[in-house]
Order: C-alpha cells, then structure tokens, then sequence
C-alpha cells in the first residue's frame, strides 16, 4: 500500500487545464519531488493534496483513505510553506504547539513534543521569542518544527527554500535530507530548482503545462531523459535549430546545417521536418586534435573558467556552435581559441523536437 | 525663491499650518472656559470661575438618563455592529458569494445618503410598524448608521493579512472556525477597535437620525444637547459637554498609545 | 475557500438588518412623497400628485434654500481645501516626530460631538459671544458683528466641522506623491513653487476630489451644524425638511424634499466617481 497516490488527478479553471491526468504512487517514507518551470501545475498538485484546492478530477489517497473531499483540517498532513506564513501573534513555542493543541494534545505530553521538535530543528531556546524576531532561515525552521510537531502522515513542501539566499539554501538542503531521513516521513517536494530537485529525492516528477514528463530515479531523470523537454530542462542544454536529414528505425539523423550532422537514436519526426535539437552540454565528450572517426570537427571559440569545470564554446560550422564542459583539472582545461577539437556525441543523447516549440 | 528643493514645507507653509490647528481647537477650548464660568456669557479673562455647573449637570435626572441611553445606544449599537458587520466583512472579502462588490456598496450605502433622510425614512417607517418609542427600533437604527463603519475597517485589514496563515492553521488541523478565532481574528483586531471607536462615537455623536425617533421623556445626550441650545444657552450645556471633551480626550490618548489608532484614520 | 452556502450564512443578518430597517424605509418615502397632508387629518387617501416635486423646482422659497444649501457645499469645500491643504501638506512632508502629534490635534475635534462643537461657535460667534465682546473690548467695534443667523456664521462652522475630513484625506494623497518624481523635476530646472504647481498638486488631484466630494456631499447634508448656528428662520434643506416633519407635519412635502436631497448627494458621488475613472486612465 503506498503512502500517498493520485488516480487520474486533474484540475482546470474555466479552459484552462492547469494539471491533466496524473497518477502516481509514492511509497511509505518516500521524498518524491515535484520539478518544472513555475506554472506547470506542480504547486497546484500539491495544494490539492494539502486540501486548499478542489480537484476537478481524479481522486488522492493518503494510505488506504480517499481524502479528495475532505477539508484540510481532517488530512493529517503537515505543510511547509514558501513565505513559511508563521502565526505572527504567537511565540514560536505557541506555533510549534498550533497543531498538537487542534489535536487535543495537552500538559505533558504537548510540552514534551514541542520541545521535541524545535530540538530537531536546533532551535531549542527559541521558544519564547516572536517570528518577527527571528531569521528567515530560524523562521523557515520554525514552520518546519511546526509541520511535524503533529506527525503527520505525508510532509509537504511549497517551494520552501526559495526565499533564502544561496549558502544558506545550500545548508537548509542537508538538514532537510537528514531530517527526512531519521524520521522516515513520506515527503512531497515542489520545487524549480532541480539541483536541489535531484539532491534531494528518491524520485523526481518533472513537469510541464501541467503533464508528467517523466517519474524517476534523479539518475534517470538525468542521463536517461525521456522527453526532449526534460532533457532541456536538466542539466545545461544546448538548443540548435536543424532538420531531420534521414530516418532508419526508430532514429536518423539530423542536419544542423553547413554541413555538420549527428546521428539520433530516437526520432518522432519525418524525414525533412524541421526541429528543435537538444543537446546536453555534459552529454558532448571533447579531445583535442584530430577527428575520431563519429566525432564531430571544429574549433575553439570561447573559453569560460567557472570553477570546478570550463566551458568552451565550439565552432563545427558557419553559424553551428556548441557548448561543451570539461574539468578544470583535465588535460583539456586550458584550450586556447583557435584549437582544434573534435566533439563526440552518443545518438542517445540528440534529442529531436517539434520546431513549434512543444514542449517548453 | 531658495534652491531648498527637498520638498520640506517652508515657513509659509508651517505657520498657516499651525493657524490651522489653532482654529480647530478653539471651540473646544471655549466650551471648556464657558463650563467654569459664574456668568452665563463668555469674555476674556472669565469673571469668575466656579465649578457649581457640574454638579448642577451630575445630579440633574435628565441629563444622567440622557447620558445612560447614549451609552446603551452606542455599546449596544457597536457590538451588533461588531458581530454582524465582521461576518459579513469577512465572507465578503474572500468573495464566497456571488456579486460581492455589490453587496458592499449596499452594506455602506448609510454613509452616503444625508443622515436626515434616514432619521425620516425611519420615523416613518417605526410609526407604521409601531416600533415608534420602542428601543429595540432605535437600537437597529444605530447598528445602521455604525455598521459601515465596521465594515470598512475590517475589510481594509483583512486585505493586510497573508492567506497562507489562515491555510496554515487550516492544515495544521484547525476548522473553518477555529482558524478565523485563533489566528484571523487576533491579527485583525486592531483595525476592528480602531473602527469600534468610530462607530461607538458615531452613534454616541449622532442627532439627524435620533432625533426624529425619539418620543416622550427618553433622549440621548447630543439631541438633549441640542434642544437645550433651542432654548438658550446655560453653562450647564457648556459643563456637560467638557465632560464629553475629557472623555473623548482620554479615550483617544489610550486609543493611540495601545495600539497607534492614527495609523486608523 | 468557503462555501457558498457558509457565506451566505454569515452576510445575511447584516444584509437582513440593512433591508428592513434602511432600504425599506428610505423606499417606502418614495409613495408618500407623491401624496398630499390634510392640515390637521393627516395624510389624505388616494391622493396621488407630483406636486411636491414641481413645487421643489417652482417655488421660491425653497428655490433659495437649495441655492443656499449648494453654494454653502461649494464655499465650505473650497475653504476647506484651502485651510487644509497647507496643513495636510505640514503632516506629510514635515518633521517626523511632528506628525502623531498633529494627527492627534485633528483627529482630536473630529471625534468631538457634533452638537458640542456647534455649541462652542454659538458661544464664539454670538451677538454675546466671545468674539464680539472681545472685539468691543479692544475698541475695534462699537456694536456686535452679526456671526449668526447668515451665511458667515454657518461658513465657519461648517468649515471646522468638516476640515479634519477634508486635512486626513490630503494627508493621504500628499503622501502617495513619489518624492522621486518631484526630486527630478528640481533637477530638471523647477523653483521650489513650480514643482509643487506642476508636481505635487496634480498628483495630488485625486485626493483632492475625493476629499472635495466628501466635504461637499457632507455639507449639503448637514443638520446639526446649520440648525444651531442658522437658528430657525436661515434654513437649509436638511433643516427644512426637519421642519416639515416635526413643525409643519407635511410628510409628503418632507418626503419628496428627501429625495432631492438625496439626489443629489447620491449624483455629486456618481459623476465624481466616473471622473476618476477617466482620471485613472490618464494617470
């Protein structure tokens, strides 16, 4: 029995259908995510778990129980959300305390438990201070310790770090993961950013105009998309313009123009139609010198240290250039303009879009 | 002609400014004078000073039943008007029902029409239906003309307030309710008190509509006010009303240090 | 979210209260005022006559009032922006540490009791008042300066009644002016006069009118304020209309006097409303 699935979940306002069709299961103790550009239906997805917005169709279940129609307050989930929205007329310990007091928790036990939760979060002396006095990564713990004071069976997460700046980010990340692992609590993640989407979760769902693109491993997701919207969305793309040169199979190849093609391994599109083509910067393998039999020539025409890796901006033709990184601490981290190169590319890894842009 | 142009106002400006303020507190500075006054008319420096208009007004019958009305008009009046007015405020504010701009204007419709022609509308309307004398009539006339009042100030706090904490609570396990009671409620409060006090001075202010409704030996202290100043004036009227300016006086410094009510106006 | 059903619940006491005690009411003055008083009997049966109104627009008498009662709106709204301007600007613009304690000071009369507040520019402006016997103290006069009764008395008193209304609203349009823009205006060659008549006051504008309105609709409303300084005989329409109810018992004739009243508070409200509008859009 999963811990949390949507059947055929879907919502529209008016035409609009901002989440079609999804169904999925997440297991007991599972951090799944929730990844795409903003409007693509994952904040809504969660919003109607959470019960603060009626599916128009589809059913949810939490566990065994249908909960579709209940109203939030009768769910048993905890929410995370982004402005954290702490009570500002209470203390921090009164907050933590909210929901275990709607549950008729009191005296000892109520005590025990807060104190419980803000120890989880290492804010264990701050129960006497007011939101406006703390932090926002203190406040976003707070909404944290709140959320799971309850215990609740499904956490979910609008988008919560979002507010905080990058280290700080960065920091929250791990706890979180800690945190989600010692208390093994089925968590719903909805986020844009997909590194902290990837470091984060067991599975990833990327989504886009309200479709499920893919549901996988953050390893799949990554070198296995399978979409050529997820493949542009993860990782660092290149997108070139092209037209599909021949087919064979379930593949062919594609002409970038002036001359340079690449073999495709999978291809929606007849011979002659224009496309997108999607290419991932880490996908291309770069040497220098001489041309691999399969790889393609060109030359170096920008170069573009950032620190662990350098990105060099490859020339195969008049006006067809790639992006290509390597390690800064390989041999090829310190081509000058001009180099040779060859850039080789695995058929698996040209993705082949509709030219009307579909998909992104 | 200076190329001061930091926009501060000169001294043109201030002086005219504070000729101002001079010219809105002498009436209240000269009702206050009057109350203290042996003669019963005014000059600079007063003839003499006494205190015996008070204590003429404190145990004379009609001023003190006039006042007790007042009162009971006015705390009856604000706390329906509390009640009713916040319930409305706040479906309307989160557009539960259809046509809520419409509704609104209706619920502050009172503001806009001349008071007068609601003091007859209703004399009218209570001699038909008999409520005429009665104080359950007055008591609804007050909730009318003081309701707007509530209403605005709780809909321009409620617009002040994040959502997501009210949908916080509700996740957290809180019904409907329960959500509004411990977590909207206290963070609107101090707009709401701000507009209790304009509604609560409203009515204890109010003539146009009271006077037409009253009958036989109750009245509220303005009308009573009122007719005594027909009749001529008698420092009496002049104590009695330094005893409204004290009041108001000190409710509106507790008004302002407890919770900043000119962040209100 | 709430349900419809919850909403409708919780708006429909007020709604209730508001129809039976005000909507009713008010529409209810609209069959009387087509009907016709038997002196001493009463409202006469049956009588159905538009008389009331033609004799609003024909007669002289209440010609004068409604002249009277709208060029008092017009004169107390503009001195009221005049006075208050200066004032509101001071508390926008001005220290910070000045401006509680000068919303204080305004707020303080406003909260005042209507009749008190009348009551003292009686004992101000009366033939006895204290301005006309100081004046004659100092020699400046040798008989009282009538203050009552007329135009003048009524002026003044309506001008302070309604001033703090008129100060509060400016305050608040003052401040919505973005100091930036007039800032590059000094910078682009404005005297310290130019970039308030070219900067400040038409940003202002809005507040202006919105305070204007309500002054003006406030003024022409007015019962208390002219009643005690206009006495019985120098009317306007709220006073006459208390007349023809409580002396003179001609409800009909009070009624539809009501109803002009009404109409014209209500279409000075509109038109500015729709003035704004256009405004907006060109803002």
């Amino acid at each position: 029995m999963s811990a949390l699935s949507f059947e055929r979940l879907g919502k529209s306002y008016g035409d609009a259908d901002v989440v079609r069709d999804i169904s999925l299961t997440i297991g007991e103790g599972e951090f799944v995510s929730l990844l795409g550009p903003s409007g693509c239906g994952k904040t809504t997805i969660l919003r109607m778990v959470a019960g603060l917005v009626e599916p128009s169709r589809g059913r949810i279940l939490i566990g065994a129980d249908d909960v579709t129609r209940l109203p939030p307050n009768k769910r048993g989930l905890g929410l995370v959300f982004q402005s954290y929205a702490l009570f500002p007329h209470l203390t921090v310990y009164e907050n933590v305390a909210f929901g275990l007091r709607r549950r008729k928790v009191s005296g000892a036990e109520l005590d025990t438990r807060v104190k419980e939760a803000l120890a989880m979060v290492r804010l264990a002396t701050f129960g006497e201070r007011y939101p406006r006095q703390l932090s926002g990564g203190q406040q976003q713990r707070v909404a944290i310790a709140r959320a799971l004071a309850p215990h609740p069976r499904v956490l979910l997460f609008d988008e919560p770090l979002s507010n905080l700046d990058a280290q700080l980010r960065d920091e929250m990340q791990i706890e979180l993961k800690r945190l989600q692992r010692g208390l093994g609590v089925t968590t719903l993640f909805v986020t844009h950013d997909q590194g902290e989407a990837l470091s984060l979760s067991d599975r990833v769902g990327v989504m886009a105009k309200g479709v499920m693109q893919q549901f996988a491993t953050p390893e799949e997701i990554y070198h296995r998309p399978a979409t050529g919207f997820v493949a542009s969305f993860i990782g660092k793309p290149n997108r070139l313009q092209g037209t599909v040169a021949d087919r064979s199979g379930g593949g062919g190849s594609v002409s970038l123009g002036g001359g340079v093609s690449l073999a495709a391994a999978s291809l929606d599109q007849p011979q002659g139609a224009r496309v997108n083509v999607v290419i991932r910067q880490e996908a291309i393998r770069l040497h220098r010198g001489g041309a691999d039999p399969g790889a393609l020539p060109g030359t170096i025409a920008l170069r573009s240290f950032s620190g662990a890796r350098v990105q060099y901006v490859v020339r195969l033709a008049e006006g067809v250039e790639l992006v290509a990184e390597t390690s800064s601490h390989g041999p090829d981290a310190a081509l000058a303009v001009g180099t040779p190169v060859s850039l080789a590319i695995d058929a698996e890894a040209v993705f082949a879009m509709p030219a009307d842009g579909a998909g992104q | 002609m200076s190329a001061d142009t930091d926009g501060r106002p000169g001294p043109g400006v201030t002086l005219t400014a504070f000729a101002v303020i001079v010219f809105l507190q002498v009436p209240v500075v000269v009702v206050i004078l009057a109350a203290f006054s042996t003669t019963s008319y005014l000059t600079i420096p007063p003839q003499g000073l006494t205190l015996a208009w008070f204590g003429k007004v404190l145990s004379d019958p009609a001023y003190l039943s006039a006042i007790r009305m007042s009162l009971i008009l006015a705390c009856g009046s604000t706390v329906i008007s509390l009640v009713l007015g916040v319930a409305a405020a706040f479906a309307l504010f989160r557009k539960a029902v259809p046509g809520s701009e419409a509704i609104t204007s209706f619920l502050m419709a009172p503001l806009v029409l001349p008071a007068v022609v609601i003091g007859v509308a209703l004399l009218q309307y209570f001699s038909l239906t008999g409520l005429r004398g009665g104080l359950f009539g007055l008591l609804m006339a007050h909730v009318v003309i003081t309701v707007p009042y509530i209403v605005r100030s709780a809909l321009a706090s409620l617009s002040g307030l994040d959502l997501a904490v009210e949908e916080a609570a509700r996740v957290l396990g809180a019904s409907g309710f329960a959500a509004f009671r411990l977590v909207t409620l206290p963070l609107i409060a101090p707009g709401l008190v701000a507009g209790a006090l304009f509604a609560f001075i409203t009515s204890l202010d109010n003539v146009p509509v009271t006077i037409f409704l009253i009958t036989g030996s109750q009245t509220t202290l303005p009308v009573l006010i009122f007719t005594s100043v027909e009749m001529g004036i008698d420092p009496s009227v002049a104590a009695v009303s330094t005893l409204l300016i004290v009041a108001t006086g000190i409710v509106l410094l507790l008004a302002e240090r407890r919770f900043g009510f000119h962040r209100f106006v | 979210m709430i349900a419809t059903r919850h909403g409708l619940l919780l708006i429909a006491p007020l709604a209730l209260v508001l129809t039976g005690f005000f909507l009713v009411p008010v529409l209810m003055l609209l069959p009387t005022s087509f009907g016709e008083t038997v002196p001493g009997a009463g409202l006469a049966p049956g009588v159905w006559t538009l008389e009331n109104y033609a004799l609003i627009i024909t007669d002289d008498y209440y010609r004068e009032v409604i002249w009277r009662t709208l060029g008092l709106g017009f004169f107390v709204t503009v001195a009221c922006l005049l006075l208050g301007y200066p004032l509101a600007y001071l508390i926008a613009r001005g220290p910070e540490r000045w401006r509680v304690p000068l919303i204080l000071l305004v707020i303080f009369p406003m909260m005042l009791n209507l009749v008190v507040r009348s009551f003292g520019w009686i004992a101000l402006l009366a033939n006895r008042g204290l301005v006309n016997n100081l004046l004659i103290e100092l020699g400046l006069i040798a008989t009282p300066l009538k203050l009552m009764f007329n135009l003048t008395g009524l002026m003044i008193g309506l001008t302070h009644i309604y001033l703090p209304f008129m100060v509060l609203m400016l305050v608040a349009a003052i401040r919505n002016v973005p100091r930036d823009v007039e800032a590059a205006a000094a910078t682009l060659g404005s005297s310290r006069a130019h970039v308030f008549a070219a900067v400040t006051l038409p940003l202002s504008a809005p507040g202006i009118l919105a305070g204007s309105i309500l002054v003006f609709v406030l003024t022409i409303s007015a019962l208390v304020t002219p009643r005690m300084l206009g006495g019985p005989t120098y009317k306007v329409m709220a006073t006459l209309i208390y007349d023809e109810y409580m002396q003179l018992l001609d409800w009909p004739r009070g009624s539809a006097l009501s109803f002009a009243l009404t109409l014209m508070a209500v279409g000075i409200i509109w038109l500015s409303s729709r003035l704004t509008r256009r405004w907006a859009g060109m803002a």
